[in-house]
C-alpha cells in the first residue's frame, strides 16, 4: 500500500439537498479546522479539506449550493463538476426527503451513470423528538437507489460528519479503480470495500444509519 | 564553544529560555505564578492539574519531577511571551560598541520583549526606563499575573497601535480606543484586588497599597490627558496637524503607559506582600506539605528568610543545569557563590519574588522541547509595530513577500494562457521562476516547522498539497516543452496549455492555503528570524530552465533527473533539500559563555553580539539618525554603566554598591514603600529618578527602533514629569479615581486588529455609547443592522436603559453618554425599526423615554416618546434610510457615472420597433434574432437590477429568503426566479426549431448576449444564460453544436470560464473584487456566502479565562461584522445602470418570460430534456438504457416514444394556445 499513499488525488464533492436541511452546518463541520477561530467562507479554500480515507491522501473540494435553492437551473452547473453527491435531508422533514428523488434522478441524467457515488444523508440526528422520518424508511429509499450508504448525522453535535464524507470518498475511490483497473493492490483494495457495506451495516454506534 | 558547531547548536537550544512556558498563549490563560502565590500554594496542584486537563500544552510551571516526566511525555511547544521579569540583577560588562545595547536588569523589572534570540537572548524594552536592548532571558521569567492581564494585554495593543506606522491615522486617536483598554485593565487589577474605591479596607489599612494605588490613577489620568491632546490635534486640526507634536505626544504616551504598567506591577508586589504577610502561618504549613510532594531536586536555601523562599532558588537550579550542560565543573562552586548571594538579596528585597522557584523550571523544562526543536533563530512578537527594516528578516515577512512572489510569477503563467502562442523558453522562464518562489515559501513553511514541531503537524497537509502542486505544475511545464520539442518548434500552442493552467491555479491555491495556515501557526508561536539560504534551493530549478534554453530543443527527458522534484512524490515530499539551510545557517555569533552565569570568563561581548543586533532597526536609520541614536545608545545609563564597566565579576559588595548607584530606580521605590519610609522621599525620589534616568535614554525611548520616525530631541520624560508629577498629584489622584470609577465592561470585549470581534451586549452597548468619540460606523450600522440576530429587541432597549442608569455613576461623563443613548435609541426606532418584531420593545423604552430620560433631558425624553408612538403607527422606516447604508458610503453613483453623462441611445431600429408594434397589435412573435444582442443584454440588465437595487438588508440575514412560506425575502426571491426563468427562456427558444441549423443560429445568438452581459458586467444574466447552454438538455444536441462556429464555441468556454463554480467561484470573485459599479453581481454567491457565515461561525466565543474562572461567553460580533460585510459587499453594487430602457423591449421580454413560465410550470426541466431528447435521440452507441428510464421501469424506446408524445401533446397545446405557440 505504500505505492498507494504516495498519490494524492483530488476529488470533487457536491452536496445537495433541499433548503433548511442543515447541509450547509454539515459541510462547515467538515470542512472546518478546529483550530481556524473564524470562518471565513469567501476564500477560495473554504471548502477544500485534505482527509486520509485508507491511507490514500484525498484533497476533497465541496461544492455545497446552500442558499442557492432556489435557482433550480443552476443545480446542473453544480452536478457537473461532481464526483460524488451527498443528498441531504432533515429526519424532521418528509418533504425534503422526498425531494432528492428529482435531485438523484437529475444526478444520474447528467453524469449518464446509474452508478455515481452517492452517500444519503439524513441530519439534525440531534432531534430525535422531533423525528418524521423513521430510520426504516430513509434506510429503504436509500436501497432502492441503488443501495446508496444511509447515514444519520448531527451537525450540531459533529457526529458521523467526517464519516459521511470519507465513505463516499471510498465510494469514488473504487470507482476510479474499477474504471481503471491497475495493480493488484487495487484488487485487494477492491475486495476488501466490497465487505464493507455489510460491515457498515452491522456497527452501532452513535446514530450510524443502520438499521435492521 | 562556536567553534564546535554540533556541541554549540545543542547547547545553544538548551540555554536558550525561549519556551518560557508558563501558559499555552500569551494573553490568554490560566493558571499564573501570581495566581498561585496569591491565593495559596496548597492550591498549586489542583491549579496545575485542572489547567493541564483543559489545555493542549501543559503548563510549566511545576513544582515537581511529575512534571518532568509530562514534559518528556508530551513535548510542549514553545510560547512566546510578550512580558518578562527579571528574577535576578543583570549588569553587563561590556565594552561599549557603537552596535550593541545590553539593557540592565534590577530584580523585579519588567520588560515588553519584541523578540527572543535562540541564544537566549532577547530584544526588549525596559518598562521602568523605556530603554530598549538586548537582554538574557535566563534572568528572567515570564509575567503574565492575572490580576494584571488585562492592563497588560492592554499595553501590547497600546503599544502595537502607537508604534505601527500603518495605523497612524488621525481616526485612531479621534476614537481613543486604545485608551479604554489601559483603562479598563487598571480597573480590572484595582477590582480584583478590592481596591477600586479609596474606601474599600485594604486600601485603607495598608498605606503602601494606597499609595501605589493613588500613583497609579494618577499616572493614568496624565495618560488619559495626553491622549485628549492628541485627539485635539487631530480632530481639531485635522490635517495640518504637525507631525513632530504628534510623534513626541505618542512617545510621551507610550511612556506613560509602561509608567501605569510598572505602578500596576508595584501595587500587586505591595498587594501580595500584604496578603502573604497575613497569610503566613498558614502559608507555610502549606508550603511544607507541597515539598514533601514534590521533592523538589535541591534543598530549599534560606527557607526561613521569607515565605516564598522554601522552594529551590531559581538561580541555582538554572545555573546548575546550566553548568551541567556546559559540563563546565569550574563555574560550579562559582555559581554556588552567586546563588547564597542572590538568595541574600532575596532576603534583603521587601517584595520578593513570589514565584522565583517557579520562574526556573521553564528553563529547565524547556529542554525536552528545546532538544525537538532543531533550528531556532529568533522570536518575535508578531506585531504590527515592527518597522519594515527589521521585518525582512522575520518569518512572517518572508513568508508573505515568497508567497507574494510566488504568486506573482504563477499570474504571469496563467496570463500567457491567454496569448495565442508563447515560446517555451518564455514559459519555462515563467514556471521557474514560479517554482523557485514556491520552493521558498515552502522553505520558510519548514522553517515553521522545524521551529515548532505541534505546528509541522498541522502544516503538514497543508504543506505536502503545495508541494504536490508544484510537482503537477513541473510536470505539466515538462510535458508541454517536451511536446514542443518533438515537433521541432519553439512555440507552444494555447491548447496545449490547459493542464499548465490547472496546475498554476491549483498552485495558487495550495499555496494560499499553507501560507493561511503557516501564518496562523506564526501567530501562535510568535515570529522569529530566518534567514533562507539562497543558493540552497534554486540551483536545480535553475538547471531546468538553464539547460532547456541551452539546448533550444528542449530534452527534458535528459534535465529529468536533475529535477528538484522527483517524479514520484513520497506522500510527504523529501524535506531535506528544504530543511537543511535552515540547518546550516550560520550560528550567531553570540558567545553562548555570555550568558551571564559565567560572567567572569566570558562578558557579553559585543563582537558576539553583533550578528544579533544587526538586525536592529536602528541601523537602518539615516547616518545622522543612526550617529545621533548611537550615540544615545552608547552610555545609555551612565549611572549604572561607568561602575559596571570595571567590574569584573558580581560580588555581594559590588551588588550592594549598584544598589546604591541604582536607588533611584525602581527597586528602590519598592523599598520605600515596604518600609513604609517617608512617602515623599518615595515620591520624589521615583520621579527624580525616572527623569534622570529615563531623560538621557529619551530618543531611544521615545523612537524604540522604529526607522519610520525619526529621533527627537523633545524627551517627552520630561513632559511626563511635567504634566504627570509636577501637577499635583492630589488632582491627578482624584481624576484617576473618577476614571476608575467609571463602570466600564471595556474587558468583555475581544478586539482583534481594531475591530471589535467579541463582547458582552453590555460591552457592546457600551462602545455603541462612547462618551468621548464618536462611535465607529461600520460599527453602528453592523449592530443596527444585525442585533436582532444576538439579542431581543427588549433585550436591547434594557441594556440601552441600563447604560443610561450606571452611567450616573460617572457624573462627569454621564452627560455625553446619555444623550449616546437616545441618539442610538433614536436612529433605532426613526430608521431601523421593524415593527413586527420590535414592537414589545416600546414596553421598555415609552417609560423609559417618560421617567430617566424625561427627568434629566425633558425635551428629549418628549421626543423620543413621540417617536415610540409614531413608530407602531407608521408603516415602514420614519426616516427613510438609503438602502445601501452600509456598502455606499464611499461609493456613491456620482462617483462612478456622472449623472451628464448622456445616456447611451438604445441600438433598436425602427424595423425593430415596427415588429414590436405588431406583436403588440396580435402579431406575429418576433424571435430573439430579430434584435441585436447588446440592446437585449442592456434591456435583461435593466430588467434584473431594477430588482437588484430593491433588496433590502434585512432579507438577507437569518436565511429569510430560503424560508419556505411567508418569506419576506420577496426581493431575493424575485431575483432568483427572473434567474431561472432567463435560464428556461434560454432553451426555449433552442428547442423551438426542428432544424439544427436554427437552433444553432438561436445559440449562437445566446452567446452573443451572453457575451454582451459580460461586456456590461452582468454577470447575474450572464451566470443564467451559460447555465442554459451547458445544461444536459443543450450541450447532448451534438448535431446543433456541430453547426456552431469554433469562434462562438470558443467564446462560449472562455464565458464559462467566468462563471465556473470550481475553487468557489474563485474566477467570479477575482473579478467582482474591487469591482467598479455600475455591476450586477451573481446573487447566489452572496446568499451561499451568507449561509456559510452563518453555518461556520459559533454564535459566541469564549473570552480567555482567568485564574480559576471559565472564559466568559460572549457574542460572536465578528460572525455579524462578517454577515454585515457580505451584505455591504452586495449593497456596493445595489447602483443602477445608466441606460436607456426600451419599454417596448421590456414589455416583450416580460411576455416571453410569462410564456414560458406558464407553458411548463415546474416541469421545466424535464420537459426541456423531452424535447432535447426528441430532436436528437439518443445515438444508439450506447444500448444501455438510460438510468431513468430504468428507474421508471421504462426502456429507453418506450420512454422515447413517451416522450414523443407528451412533446407533441403539449405542443399541440401551445399550438391551440394564441400568441404563444409562434416560435420566437
Amino acid at each position: 500500500m505504500s505505492a498507494r499513499t504516495s498519490q494524492r488525488r483530488d476529488y470533487h464533492i457536491v452536496v445537495l439537498g433541499a433548503g433548511g436541511v442543515g447541509k450547509s452546518c454539515l459541510t462547515a463541520q467538515f470542512v472546518q479546522n478546529v483550530w481556524i477561530e473564524s470562518y471565513d467562507p469567501t476564500i477560495e479554500d473554504s471548502y477544500r479539506k485534505q482527509i486520509e480515507v485508507d491511507g490514500r491522501q484525498c484533497m476533497l473540494e465541496i461544492l455545497d449550493t446552500a442558499g442557492t435553492e432556489q435557482f433550480t437551473a443552476m443545480r446542473e452547473l453544480y452536478m457537473k463538476t461532481g464526483q460524488g453527491f451527498l443528498l441531504v435531508f432533515s429526519i424532521t422533514s418528509q418533504s425534503s426527503l422526498a425531494e432528492l428523488q428529482e435531485l438523484r434522478e437529475q444526478i444520474i441524467r447528467i453524469k449518464d451513470d446509474e452508478n455515481v457515488p452517492i452517500v444519503i444523508v439524513g441530519n439534525k440526528s440531534d432531534l430525535e423528538e422531533d423525528r418524521v422520518v423513521t430510520r426504516q424508511r430513509a434506510f429503504t429509499v436509500s436501497q432502492s437507489w441503488g443501495n446508496a450508504p444511509y447515514y444519520e448525522t448531527s451537525a450540531r453535535r459533529r457526529a458521523n460528519v467526517d464519516e459521511v464524507f470519507i465513505d463516499l470518498c471510498r465510494q469514488i475511490i473504487r470507482k476510479d479503480n474499477t474504471t481503471t483497473p491497475s495493480l493488484e493492490e487495487d484488487v485487494v483494495y477492491h475486495r476488501r470495500e466490497r465487505r464493507r457495506p455489510h460491515r457498515s451495516r452491522r456497527k452501532k454506534k452513535d446514530g450510524v444509519c443502520t438499521i435492521l | 564553544m562556536v567553534t564546535d558547531g554540533d556541541q554549540s547548536l545543542r547547547s545553544s537550544v538548551h540555554v536558550a529560555p525561549l519556551s518560557i512556558n508558563k501558559d499555552r498563549s500569551r494573553g490568554s490563560s490560566n493558571v499564573s505564578s501570581h495566581r498561585r502565590n496569591l491565593s495559596s500554594r496548597s492550591s498549586n496542584r489542583t491549579g496545575d492539574s485542572r489547567s493541564s486537563q483543559s489545555q493542549m500544552t501543559p503548563p510549566a510551571t511545576p513544582n515537581g519531577s511529575q512534571e518532568d516526566l509530562r514534559q518528556h511525555i508530551e513535548p510542549q511547544q514553545p510560547v512566546f511571551h510578550n512580558f518578562l521579569r527579571a528574577f535576578y540583577p543583570f549588569h553587563p560588562t561590556y565594552a561599549v560598541s557603537d552596535t550593541t545595547v545590553t539593557l540592565p536588569l534590577n530584580e523585579g523589572d519588567v520588560i515588553l520583549v519584541h523578540s527572543i534570540h535562540t541564544n537566549g537572548w532577547a530584544d526588549g524594552t525596559l518598562l521602568v526606563s523605556g530603554a530598549r536592548g538586548w537582554l538574557p532571558t535566563n534572568y528572567c521569567e515570564a509575567y503574565d499575573p492575572d490580576y494584571m492581564r488585562n492592563l497588560l494585554k492592554a499595553l501590547l495593543n497600546f503599544w502595537d497601535l502607537l508604534r505601527s506606522p500603518m495605523t497612524r491615522d488621525s481616526e485612531l486617536f479621534a476614537n481613543q480606543e486604545f485608551m479604554r483598554g489601559i483603562i479598563a485593565g487598571v480597573r480590572y487589577l484595582l477590582e480584583r484586588s478590592n481596591c477600586l474605591t479609596r474606601e474599600s479596607n485594604l486600601v485603607q489599612s495598608n498605606d503602601g497599597l494606597r499609595r501605589n494605588r493613588k500613583a497609579l490613577l494618577s499616572d493614568l489620568s496624565a495618560l488619559v490627558k495626553t491622549a485628549k491632546r492628541l485627539q485635539e490635534y487631530t480632530v481639531v486640526h485635522h490635517h495640518q496637524t504637525n507631525e513632530d507634536e504628534v510623534n513626541s505626544t505618542i512617545d510621551e504616551m507610550i511612556l506613560k503607559a509602561f509608567k501605569i504598567v510598572t505602578r500596576g506591577v508595584r501595587f500587586l508586589d505591595v498587594l501580595e506582600d500584604d496578603i502573604r504577610s497575613r497569610q503566613q502561618p498558614v502559608h507555610r504549613a502549606m508550603a511544607t506539605v507541597a515539598e514533601e510532594i514534590y521533592n523538589p531536586p535541591t534543598p530549599p536555601a534560606d527557607s526561613t528568610s521569607f515565605g516564598g523562599t522554601q522552594q529551590v532558588d531559581p538561580a541555582y537550579e538554572a545555573a546548575s543545569r546550566r553548568s551541567s550542560s556546559h559540563s563546565s565543573a569550574s563555574g560550579l562552586s562559582n555559581l554556588h557563590e552567586q546563588t547564597k548571594r542572590q538568595s541574600q538579596s532575596y532576603k534583603r528585597m521587601s517584595t520578593p519574588f513570589p514565584n522565583n522557584s517557579s520562574s526556573s523550571r521553564p528553563l529547565s523544562s524547556a529542554r525536552p522541547t528545546s532538544a525537538h526543536v532543531k533550528r531556532q533563530s529568533i522570536s518575535h512578537r508578531l506585531s504590527a509595530s515592527i518597522p519594515a527594516a527589521q521585518r525582512q528578516n522575520l518569518v512572517s515577512e518572508k513568508l508573505n513577500a515568497s508567497h507574494d512572489l510566488f504568486l506573482s510569477h504563477l499570474a504571469s503563467v496563467i496570463g500567457r494562457y491567454n496569448l495565442q502562442s508563447q515560446s517555451s523558453a518564455e514559459l519555462i522562464l515563467s514556471v521557474r521562476q514560479s517554482v523557485t518562489a514556491g520552493r521558498e515559501t515552502l522553505l520558510v513553511v519548514e522553517a515553521i516547522c522545524a521551529h515548532d514541531l505541534q505546528s509541522a503537524e498541522a502544516l503538514d497537509p497543508a504543506r505536502n498539497t503545495m508541494y504536490n502542486r508544484i510537482n503537477k505544475l513541473v510536470n505539466a511545464a515538462r510535458d508541454i516543452i517536451t511536446a514542443a520539442g518533438m515537433e521541432e518548434e519553439d512555440v507552444v500552442m494555447p491548447q496545449q496549455n490547459g493542464r499548465l493552467l490547472t496546475a498554476a491555479t491549483e498552485c495558487v491555491k495550495a499555496a494560499g492555503e499553507c501560507v493561511a495556515k503557516t501564518r496562523f501557526v506564526i501567530e501562535r508561536i510568535g515570529d522569529f528570524e530566518f534567514e533562507p539560504q539562497a543558493d540552497g534551493l534554486g540551483i536545480d530549478i535553475a538547471s531546468i530552465g538553464v539547460a532547456s534554453i541551452e539546448q533550444t530543443k528542449p530534452s527534458l527527458e535528459e534535465v529529468a533527473p536533475q529535477s528538484p522534484t522527483p517524479q514520484e512524490p513520497a506522500s510527504r515530499p523529501p524535506p531535506p533539500p528544504l530543511v537543511i539551510p535552515s540547518y546550516e545557517k550560520p550560528l550567531p555569533e553570540v558567545p553562548l559563555g555570555s550568558t551571564p552565569i559565567d560572567e567572569d570568563t566570558t562578558r557579553v561581548s559585543p563582537g558576539g553580539l553583533e550578528p544579533v543586533v544587526e538586525d536592529e532597526p536602528i541601523e537602518m536609520a539615516s547616518e545622522d539618525t543612526k550617529r545621533s541614536s548611537r550615540r544615545s545608545l552608547l552610555p545609555p545609563l551612565p549611572k549604572m554603566t561607568s561602575p559596571l564597566l570595571t567590574q569584573d565579576d558580581y560580588s555581594p559588595s559590588e551588588q550592594s554598591v549598584n544598589e546604591g548607584e541604582f536607588q533611584p530606580s525602581f527597586r528602590s521605590g519598592s523599598i520605600a514603600i515596604s518600609t513604609s519610609g517617608t512617602s515623599s522621599t518615595y515620591l520624589s525620589s521615583m520621579r527624580d529618578s525616572e527623569s534622570s534616568i529615563i531623560s538621557q535614554t529619551s530618543t531611544r525611548a521615545t523612537t524604540p527602533d522604529n526607522s519610520v520616525y525619526v529621533p527627537r530631541n523633545q524627551p517627552s520624560i520630561s513632559d511626563l514629569s511635567m504634566s504627570g508629577s509636577q501637577s499635583t498629584l492630589a488632582d491627578d489622584a482624584d481624576e484617576g479615581e473618577s476614571k476608575m470609577l467609571e463602570k466600564t465592561f471595556a474587558h468583555e470585549l475581544l478586539h482583534k486588529e481594531g475591530q471589535i470581534t467579541g463582547g458582552t451586549l453590555p460591552a457592546l452597548v457600551e462602545r455603541l455609547t462612547t462618551h468621548d468619540s464618536t462611535p465607529d460606523s461600520m460599527f453602528v450600522s453592523t449592530f443596527y443592522l444585525t442585533f436582532r440576530l444576538f439579542v431581543t429587541p427588549v433585550e436591547l432597549a434594557k441594556a440601552l436603559v441600563d447604560r443610561f442608569d450606571y452611567v450616573a455613576e460617572s457624573p462627569h461623563i454621564a452627560g455625553p453618554v446619555r444623550l449616546r443613548v437616545y441618539n442610538i435609541f433614536k436612529g433605532w426606532l426613526e430608521s431601523h425599526w421593524r415593527d413586527l418584531s420590535d414592537h414589545e420593545a416600546l414596553a421598555v423604552i415609552e417609560p423609559f423615554a417618560q421617567d430617566q430620560l424625561g427627568r434629566v433631558l425633558p425635551a428629549t425624553g418628549k421626543r423620543l416618546l413621540e417617536l415610540a408612538q409614531k413608530v407602531s403607527s407608521a408603516n415602514g422606516p420614519l426616516v427613510p434610510r438609503l438602502i445601501s447604508s452600509m456598502g455606499k458610503t464611499s461609493t456613491s453613483i456620482a462617483q462612478y457615472i456622472p449623472a451628464d453623462t448622456p445616456l447611451p441611445p438604445a441600438v433598436i431600429s425602427k424595423s425593430q420597433m415596427g415588429l414590436l408594434k405588431n406583436w403588440k397589435m396580435g402579431g406575429s412573435n418576433p424571435t430573439i434574432l430579430e434584435f441585436d444582442p447588446l440592446e437585449l443584454a442592456r434591456q435583461l440588465t435593466i430588467k434584473e437590477m431594477n430588482i437588484f437595487c430593491l433588496i433590502m438588508p434585512e432579507e438577507l440575514l437569518g436565511s429569510e429568503w430560503t424560508k419556505r412560506s411567508g418569506s419576506n425575502a420577496v426581493n431575493v426571491r424575485a431575483m432568483s426566479t427572473l434567474s431561472t426563468d432567463l435560464s428556461n427562456l434560454v432553451a426555449d427558444t433552442i428547442l423551438q426549431y426542428d432544424d439544427a441549423k436554427k437552433r444553432a443560429i438561436i445559440i449562437k445568438h445566446w452567446i452573443k448576449i451572453a457575451h454582451k452581459c459580460l461586456e456590461l458586467n452582468n454577470y447575474d444574466s450572464l451566470m443564467a444564460i451559460i447555465c442554459s447552454l451547458n445544461s444536459s438538455t443543450i450541450v447532448r444536441l451534438k448535431r446543433t453544436w456541430d453547426a456552431v462556429s469554433q469562434k462562438r464555441r470558443d467564446m462560449l468556454k472562455g464565458l464559462q470560464a467566468i462563471v465556473e463554480p470550481d475553487k468557489n467561484y474563485a474566477v467570479l470573485r477575482r473579478r467582482l473584487h474591487d469591482h467598479v459599479p455600475p455591476c450586477l453581481p451573481f446573487v447566489g454567491t452572496y446568499l451561499t456566502d451568507l449561509t456559510f457565515v452563518d453555518a461556520g461561525n459559533p454564535a459566541t466565543k469564549q473570552l480567555p479565562g482567568l485564574g480559576d474562572c471559565e472564559g466568559m461567553s460572549v457574542i460572536n460580533f465578528d460572525k455579524h461584522t462578517r454577515t454585515a460585510k457580505i451584505i455591504g459587499e452586495l449593497q456596493r453594487f445595489q447602483i443602477p445602470y445608466r441606460l436607456t430602457e426600451v419599454p417596448e423591449l421590456q414589455e416583450w421580454i416580460q411576455a416571453q418570460i410569462v410564456r414560458v413560465k406558464s407553458s411548463s410550470e415546474n416541469e421545466n426541466v424535464q420537459q426541456y430534456y423531452r424535447k432535447s431528447l426528441l430532436l436528437e435521440p439518443r445515438e444508439n452507441l450506447h444500448p444501455k438504457p438510460s438510468p431513468i428510464d430504468a428507474q421508471n421501469g421504462w426502456s429507453a424506446g418506450q420512454k422515447e416514444k413517451f416522450d414523443i408524445f407528451a412533446w407533441t401533446h403539449s405542443r399541440d397545446k401551445e399550438r391551440s394556445g394564441s400568441v404563444s405557440a409562434t416560435p420566437i
